[in-house]
């Protein structure tokens, strides 16, 4: 058997997503855990076209996670790559998603379901971060500005591609932002692309989060902070970007 | 010496021990011998060359045990792939950890030299082979260390170097606290190890 897929098959399964199944595991007797994310075979590909496109996904997400972490953008750490078997390993976060911090619920799990216990759960949860909620936005838009800085767009900025780390499972005992899932990321200077992330994060906090207005301002502000000289044109992308938006909605 | 077991590979490349000596005196005789070694032939070349049958790793530009470990996975990885770059899985271990494509740059830079003082003596092989750490005493003059003396011999400005990070933003982020420049060195390093097969430099 190929050695990573005996690797996965040791693991624990994560979630499965229509894209990748991730898995929690070790390398080796004495290694910290990772993420094992592994971009499976599409049935409905063609193999070798399947087999390229699945190298140059897993090759685009490190090469994306690497410039972060290079301009000082917090993400995990890569810890082992597989292209051929379309495996990329990254730092384990011992956290949770900004989503569920948020009181979003679960990814995955139907807010419904989940609604009823959020509202003290997430208190609870937030205070064992050592994290006020005002705080957590303000963090999440230096990353964003970071990243955008850098020339580098997310592609699919959500909640839950942002995660909260224990104070505890950091190396200097403070808790730690981190975005992750960079299976969509790009490299665009375009203020029209930064503004399209912006846009899906303010979609994504109004549609799982209530009190979602003040939420995503206290991000902008930290976002706008940070961009400086850049901030201008992005903010009126951002505004055509939301009015392009407002105009679909009303037709569809 | 610490022995690590890594079950998802193949038998043959399952178990890796790893030594670290400090005070290392024999530096330049060893890389004599690992040379010559090669050359050598009949039964007393292939005894000679199991006798050097280890990826001496220069410790001083090595940031983390995670580092090298993560080099080292690479590189059995690349064996059982049979996408070796270079002659042995131990050589590769070299290779894996310089962020370059150019091999002899990698064995010049990780590789043993005569000015070579602290050592990581790594093997990677099947369950069968005992007396590992007699049989790498026999080849380094040294004090053998815990593996977690590394951290004191790491030459941080070479890491910075080699791994081109001056002027980089995430060290800004670091603002001259030391501590906090050593972690992002280190993610980086490991990090650029993890990804190399996917690097186009
Ligand atoms: N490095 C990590 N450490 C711990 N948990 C993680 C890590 N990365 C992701 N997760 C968990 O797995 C979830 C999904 O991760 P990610 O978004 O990278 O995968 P995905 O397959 O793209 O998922 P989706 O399609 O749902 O966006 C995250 O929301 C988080 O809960
Ligand atoms: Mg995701």
């Amino acid at each position: 058997m190929d050695s990573t897929i005996a690797l996965l098959a040791s693991s624990q399964p994560v979630s499965q997503g229509a894209e990748a199944a991730l898995y929690k595991g070790t390398l080796h007797s004495a290694s910290a855990p990772l993420l094992l994310k592994h971009r499976f075979a599409k049935g409905y590909r063609h193999p070798t076209l399947d087999a390229s496109l699945t190298k140059a996904r897993v090759a685009g997400e490190a090469r994306a996670l690497m410039k972060c972490l290079r301009s000082g953008v917090s993400v995990p750490g890569i810890r082992f790559v597989d292209a051929s078997a379309g495996v990329l390993g990254i730092e384990w976060i011992d956290g949770r998603s900004v989503r569920f911090l948020l009181g979003g619920g679960d990814e995955g799990v139907d807010d419904e379901e989940a609604d009823e216990t959020e509202e003290t759960e997430e208190e609870d949860a937030l205070a064992e971060y050592g994290v006020a909620r005002d705080e957590l936005m303000r963090r999440i838009g230096t990353e964003i500005a970071k990243m955008h800085l850098a020339d580098i767009v997310h592609g699919d900025l959500t909640t839950s591609n942002m995660m909260l780390r224990l104070p505890s499972a950091s190396p200097t005992n403070q808790p730690t932002l981190f975005l992750i899932d960079f299976g969509l990321a790009y490299t665009s200077a375009l203020a029209e692309d930064k503004a399209v992330d912006l846009y899906v994060l303010e979609r994504a906090f109004g549609s799982t989060h209530p009190d979602a207005e003040p939420l995503f301002a206290g991000v902008l502000a930290a976002y706008e902070e940070r961009m400086g000289k850049h901030w201008l044109p992005v903010r009126r992308k951002l505004e055509d970007v939301r009015l392009r938006g407002r105009k679909r909605s009303m037709v569809g | 010496m610490e022995t690590f077991t890594y079950s998802h590979f193949p038998s043959a490349s399952s178990i890796v021990h790893i030594a670290f000596f400090t005070h290392v005196s024999n530096a330049k005789a060893l890389r004599a011998r690992i040379i010559n070694a090669a050359s050598l032939t009949g039964k007393q070349g292939d005894d000679e060359r199991e006798r050097v049958n280890f990826a001496f790793v220069d410790a001083r530009p090595v940031a983390s045990l995670l580092h090298l470990q993560t080099a080292i996975c690479q590189a059995i990885l690349s064996e059982t792939q049979d996408v070796l770059r270079t002659k042995t899985v131990h050589s590769e271990i070299l290779w894996a950890l310089n962020p370059s494509h150019n091999i002899t740059e990698a064995i010049r830079r990780y590789g043993v030299s005569d000015t070579t003082t602290s050592l990581l003596v790594v093997r990677v092989t099947s369950p069968d082979l005992t007396d590992v750490e007699a049989r790498m005493k026999a080849v380094v003059d040294g004090q053998l260390e815990d593996l977690s003396a590394l951290a004191s011999t790491t030459d941080w400005a070479t890491v910075k170097k080699y791994y081109k990070l001056a002027g980089e933003d995430a060290l800004k982020e670091a603002d001259g606290d030391d501590v906090r420049e050593r972690l992002v060195i280190d993610s980086i390093a490991v990090s650029t190890v993890a990804m190399k097969s996917v690097m186009n430099t």
